[in-house]
């Protein structure tokens, strides 16, 4: 429906072009302005019992890690979702680690 | 006295200046052509195919646009007005809406004033007749059947002449009106075309302003009824001119894009990478979190998005 949900009234928003008037939190990218965000990703790792002592050990010390900026029009991946940007790299975790809880 | 006469006059004539050398409009033309009453009727009045002939790339290029499709959509756009009319117009209760066959033109412009213009030239029959075609489409099962309605569908567009005529002049009292023979865009001078006999120059046709004609600011609030969709003209003056923009609609999307009449937003790649910087930066450490948890292995991606467009992105 071309108007937002609550034609511009109070805190519920919705997503679409004509929800536009009755936003109260904006997501998109600015124009001409830098937006950071930061993403944390564990390596997989496992807890184990070594000599009868308990230890963390990593499973794997390499992730690939494939980022991709979607628009995502409908809320969903329901085929008219469009990939702006996509990357994808190797992060190594190749160090000498000795647990310590 | 005569310096002070001399620069008065300098700055009459520098005020006269634009309308004197864009002067392509006219008188509010007296005689109006008859509301269209069909849908074939009005598609025939704003039908593009007469200028293929002289314009083939152009038109070709304008083909692959959703310029080309405006009523119809990705096709996104008709189910849309459909959905307008169910949940919105139906159960409005000051609308006057109950059924399709109350449907007037005045209730389909929350989305005609930017997909269809032209709808103001036409009666009442033809805002029914486009919802009925709507449904008849979504609902029919045949190919050939619906493929028919669907072509109907997108017989009703942003062809060329509501840029380059009807709303081809934007301020009609400082430049007239756009004149019925006349084809608005760079040039002045003679055109073949048997309807469309003149060429004039559009003082606006090449600057965003235009584009926001359609491409906007925000709510309708000159509707009873306001709606609200594209927010592109609002976001380019008041959030892109003032961070140092400087470019124009048209040189992006048009001219830097190279796909000229083919005006395209986030489904072409094209746009797609013009439209972002992405710095992507990674590294990998030992995060001693808390007692509970101990040290988790961690990767950290950070990554910086800079748009350059004209406007926020995604708009829709």
């Amino acid at each position: 429906m071309p108007y937002p949900g609550r034609f511009g009234a109070g805190a519920e928003m919705g997503r679409g072009p004509y929800e536009k008037c009755g936003l109260v939190r904006d997501t998109s990218l600015p124009p001409l302005r830098t937006v950071k965000e930061s993403f944390e990703i564990p390596f997989p790792y496992a807890d184990v019992e070594k000599d009868g002592k308990k230890t963390r050990e990593l499973t794997a010390d390499e992730l690939n890690v494939n980022t991709t900026l979607w628009y995502v029009p409908f809320g969903e991946f329901d085929g008219n979702e469009v990939a702006f940007f996509s990357d994808e790299r190797k992060i190594e975790l190749k160090s000498e680690w000795i647990w310590r809880k | 006295m005569g310096v002070l006469r001399i620069v008065t006059f300098l700055f009459l004539v520098s005020c006269l200046w634009p309308s004197w050398g864009l002067c392509s409009g006219g008188a509010k033309p007296a005689v109006k052509l008859p509301k269209a009453k069909t849908i074939a009727e009005l598609a025939a009045r704003y039908d593009s195919s007469s200028c293929q002939e002289c314009h083939e790339e152009i038109y070709e290029q304008w083909e692959n646009s959703l310029h080309a499709y405006s009523i119809l959509g990705t096709p996104r756009t008709a189910p849309t007005v459909l959905t307008g009319v169910d949940k919105g117009l139906k159960l409005f209760p000051y609308s006057g809406v109950k059924e399709d066959k109350d449907i007037q033109v005045r209730h389909l412009m929350f989305c005609a004033k930017c997909h269809l213009p032209q709808l103001e030239e036409a009666t009442d029959d033809v805002a029914v007749e486009i919802v009925k075609t709507i449904r008849a489409w979504m609902k029919e099962e045949d190919e050939d059947k619906a493929e028919e309605l669907e072509e109907k569908i997108a017989s009703l567009n942003i062809g060329c002449t509501v840029c380059h005529n009807t709303r081809a002049i934007i301020h009609k009292w400082q430049y007239g009106y756009p004149q019925p023979d006349t084809v608005y865009g760079a040039q002045e001078g003679e055109h073949e075309h048997p309807d469309f006999t003149k060429m004039a120059k559009s003082p606006q046709l090449s600057e965003s302003i235009f584009c926001g004609q359609c491409h906007g600011e925000g709510p309708n609030f000159e509707l009873d009824e306001p709606s609200q969709c594209a927010t592109l003209y609002g976001s380019y003056l008041f959030a892109y001119i003032p961070e140092g923009g400087h470019e124009s609609c048209q040189e992006c999307h048009m001219r830097k894009s190279g796909l000229g009449h083919d005006m395209q937003a986030y489904r072409s790649e094209t746009m797609r990478k013009m439209a972002l910087r992405v710095d992507i930066d990674s590294t990998s450490y030992f995060w001693r979190k808390n007692k509970a948890e101990g040290v988790i292995p961690m990767a950290l991606v950070n990554v910086e998005f800079f748009n350059k467009c004209g406007h926020a992105i995604p708009d829709g």
